[in-house]
């Protein structure tokens, strides 16, 4: 496998990042799955998606947050006082949720205290929490106002033409990437579920246009594998953001696969396609809007476990792990649903609550992941490969 | 949960409190002791209340009349509807529903019941709900949840885009009852026209999706009357507020409360309006004396809440305000952007009656002003947010110090707090951070709350 997946999804900064920048390119980091990308990748710039990984501590974080805050845009901020983004030309501002939304007034106060960490261009996106005709009109609108600050601020000038490439771009990224989920929930799968999210992350990481043949020699890689992961508890991932292979490593290392997920940064983030015909913010707004495997667009429970249903299906799951992060209520809340309706169903599921980034608290995940998996019946463990 | 808390319906319960309790303060003596000491947990609460006159009295009523609303609802072939304490109830009461506000029914069972509602939080947690959501709606909602309260036909919130854990809370209670939902959604700006434009057609929405749960339409003429009600309500509301800017203040601590609770819960209802008149006729008669609202009548400092107040059993928040001579300005929960109040700066909203279609526009823009879904809608430094509104409170009303009191489970504010609480102190305002949960005394005793404010108070020379 190629090494920059793992460089990719581990470090903060990579390879291609820094050949992207030395030809003078632009990076735009922003924080949710509900920014459309394209009008980024169609300005020639690089979309980022921000991460607090490698954060060793959230003393700068807890500066500007209060105590009872997501750790995740914690670190993201504290990544962000150490300068760690300084490569960054922009940032996207969302409301994803009350934690991350106040990223962007955190960031902008430490800016006062760490001078030079905010990057030039700086937006908020408002994007709605349901999807009807008016909430869809609002965010083609926002969609729009974004497409124009890019182009005044950078003094391009984003074509239709170009825009149409970059719709093209990403839903291939989403095809090679439904591609991928097939693979990893594969019977006797040859890739394991680190490997697999590490494939994933990367492609946060780097321009879809570098991204997607990397994409495609793996994927031609992993189907000539031999399938080397049978007997082993086949486990699908829920829950909040899931943006390094800590914690799959952990649910691995005794003795699981993680043959599918839906966890944000992961399979959720592309299901979904943007209309490639006759492009317009309306339709990118549609494709983005009615993406709603995120609970921060209430009210729809029942989709989301459609979703875990078919993936468990396609997958034939053993198991669920559903996680948050302490504080995220929106899902952990839902996940506490989730566990009643799977085990209604027969389905072994747990709920972990944990923090964000450096598995600070591993041992404890460790012991309670091994003895769910231990609980799991053996009704369906595979036959090792031959 | 235990057996003692299953034992009665939550709603009913309450009903029968607040009704004996308000009955009560029409007997002799005798039998005001006598009845008091059948419902000891709330006499302390009582005296107090009831020592403020006519205001106490009508706001014991209103309750009454509103908690037997509730438990009656459905005998009477009523909807209830779930809802939160930041909607307006008036569109409910205008379409015949009952409004089930979360919020206040926790604080009344805090205020009135030994041990609060923490039994009823942890049955959210046992049913699936995360410990770290916000314990205003976590109260009464475990009643609900668990069965021990008429069930609600439906939620119909507005904290879309304005508070998730509050959002979410309804949204897990319509996913756990197998109740319908609606969320009026909130952009994050509020004056611009795409606002307005956003907030009418949600708000259009909203009343479809009642006509389909009640089979009713909405009758033009009911809603005015529910209006004009609000109307009154309102003038009555900016009047208090521009008496609570004079220095010393002669609306008592209490009256904040009295004026929240049942304008979230009665809106356009006449139990609202009686109460709030006679708050008003009470503060008349302390500013014509010159003299503070306060028991002592002495006036030593004056305190902005930025957001909510804090409600453990037997209203310590109040009583501690009353007796160190703290007037109260006013919380979030008393800022309701009418046009005419002194704060709106041309940005409040206007009710207007003419047609229908007037009616619901004024309607949206009302809602889209009510206490957290206008400030913290946006960057907290953003035009019309919460460090605009608390700078302008500051000086408007001669601000002596901030509070801020609140919930470990706002998230929306707890992430912008440190940067408010560090503006207003450079603005010269002190600001006293509560780190506790002013819904649930099991996270920081009121005691030791009741601790950190006297020293607040002593370390900043404030009293």
């Amino acid at each position: 496998m190629n090494p920059i997946f793992e460089e990719a999804a581990d470090h903060v900064d990579n390879q291609v990042i820094r050949e992207w920048k030395a030809q003078g390119k632009k990076v735009i980091g922003h924080t949710c799955s509900h920014v459309p990308e394209e009008i980024i990748s169609a300005a020639g710039m690089m979309p980022y998606r921000l991460r607090g990984i490698e954060s060793e501590s959230t003393s700068i974080g807890d500066t500007y947050f209060g105590p009872f805050i997501c750790s995740c845009p914690k670190a993201i901020l504290q990544k962000a006082g150490e300068g760690a983004f300084n490569f960054l030309d922009g940032a996207v501002m969302v409301q994803s949720c009350d934690s991350m939304r106040r990223l962007d007034e955190c960031w902008r106060a430490a800016n006062d205290d760490y001078p030079g960490i905010l990057p030039g261009f700086w937006h908020y996106l408002g994007v709605p929490h349901k999807a009807v005709d008016y909430s869809l009109k609002w965010f083609s609108e926002e969609i729009e106002m974004f497409k124009k600050h890019i182009e005044e601020h950078f003094n391009v000038t984003i074509t239709e033409e170009n825009l149409r490439k970059s719709i093209t771009l990403y839903n291939e990224t989403r095809d090679l990437l439904k591609e991928l989920d097939e693979v990893r929930g594969m019977e006797n799968t040859p890739v394991s579920g680190q490997e697999a999210m590490n494939i994933i992350l990367a492609g946060t990481a780097m321009p879809k246009e570098v991204y997607n043949p990397l994409l495609r020699e793996a994927l031609d890689e992993l189907k000539a594998r031999p399938a080397h992961h049978g007997g082993k508890k086949r486990i699908l991932l829920g829950g909040s953001v899931v943006d390094d292979q800590s914690l799959i490593s952990v649910i691995e290392a005794e003795g699981a696969v993680v043959v599918a997920d839906t966890v944000c940064f992961g399979s959720r983030s592309f299901e979904g396609m943007v209309p490639e015909d006759s492009p317009t913010m309306l339709t990118i707004a549609g494709r983005y809007l009615h993406h709603q495997f995120c609970p921060r667009m209430f009210g729809h429970y029942k989709d989301r476990m459609a979703l875990i249903k078919q993936k468990m299906e396609l997958a034939k799951v053993d198991g669920v792990i559903l996680q948050n992060i302490r504080f995220c209520d929106l899902h952990g809340s839902e996940n506490g649903l989730f566990e009643a309706e799977l085990e209604s169903m027969g389905v072994p599921a747990i709920r972990l609550e944990r923090e964000y980034g450096a598995m600070a608290d591993e041992g404890r995940l460790r012991m309670r992941i091994g003895a769910f998996l231990e609980s799991i019946p053996e009704r369906r463990t595979e036959k090792p490969a031959a | 949960m235990r057996k003692e808390y299953t034992e009665y319906p939550f709603d009913w319960a309450l009903h029968s409190l607040f009704s004996n309790a308000a009955k009560a303060i029409n007997g002799t003596p005798k039998e005001y002791d006598r009845i008091m000491s059948r419902i000891g947990d709330m006499k302390d609460l009582a005296d107090f209340v009831f020592g403020h006159g006519d205001p106490g009295a009508l706001f014991m009523k209103g309750f009454s009349q509103y908690t037997e609303a509730i438990t009656t609802a459905h005998a009477k072939g009523r909807k209830l509807a779930f809802t939160t304490f930041c909607q307006s109830p008036a569109i409910f009461w205008a379409m015949d529903i009952v409004p089930i506000v979360l919020e206040p029914m926790t604080v009344l069972g805090n205020l009135v019941r030994k041990g609060g509602t923490a039994e009823f939080m942890d049955f959210c947690v046992e049913a699936g709900f995360t410990e770290t959501s916000c314990s205003s709606q976590r109260g009464a909602l475990g009643a609900y949840l668990k069965g021990l309260a008429e069930k609600p036909d439906f939620v119909a919130i507005d904290t879309g885009g304005i508070c998730d854990t509050n959002a979410n809370s309804f949204t897990f209670a319509a996913s756990y009852l197998d109740i319908p939902f609606y969320q009026i959604n909130y952009p994050p700006t509020l004056t611009d026209q795409r606002a307005a434009d956003y907030h009418r057609a949600d708000y259009r929405n909203f009343i479809k999706f009642l006509e389909e749960q009640t089979g009713n339409k909405l009758d033009e003429d009911k809603l005015r009357a529910v209006m004009q009600e609000i109307e009154v309500q309102d003038d009555l509301i900016c009047e208090i507020q521009e008496l609570q800017r004079l220095r010393p203040n002669p609306v008592p601590v209490i009256f904040n409360l009295f004026i929240y609770a049942l304008r979230f819960t009665m809106a356009g209802m006449e139990p609202c309006t009686t109460m709030l008149r006679a708050c008003l006729e009470a503060a008349k008669k302390n500013a014509a004396k010159g003299v503070s609202g306060l028991s002592s009548q002495d006036e030593k400092t004056r305190a902005l809440f930025v957001y909510i107040d804090h409600y453990a059993t037997n209203i310590p928040l109040w009583t501690f305000m009353d007796e160190m001579g703290i007037a109260h300005l006013g919380c979030i929960l008393t800022k309701y952007y009418q046009d005419k109040v002194f704060y709106s700066n041309g940005d409040g909203y206007h009710l207007d009656t003419a047609d229908l279609d007037s009616m619901i526009d004024t309607l949206a823009e009302q809602n889209s002003r009510l206490p957290m879904v206008k400030q913290i809608r946006g960057p907290y430094d953003a035009p019309d947010m919460w460090l605009e509104e608390a700078m302008y409170l500051k000086d408007s009303m001669n601000a002596d110090f901030a509070v801020y009191s609140g919930t470990p489970g706002c998230r929306n504010t707890w992430g912008m707090l440190k940067l408010l609480a560090k503006k207003l102190e450079d603005a010269g305002l002190p600001t006293l951070v509560i780190n506790a949960d002013a819904f649930d005394e099991r996270v920081e005793s009121w005691e030791a709350t009741r601790h950190r404010f006297e020293e607040f108070l002593e370390l900043r020379r404030l009293i």
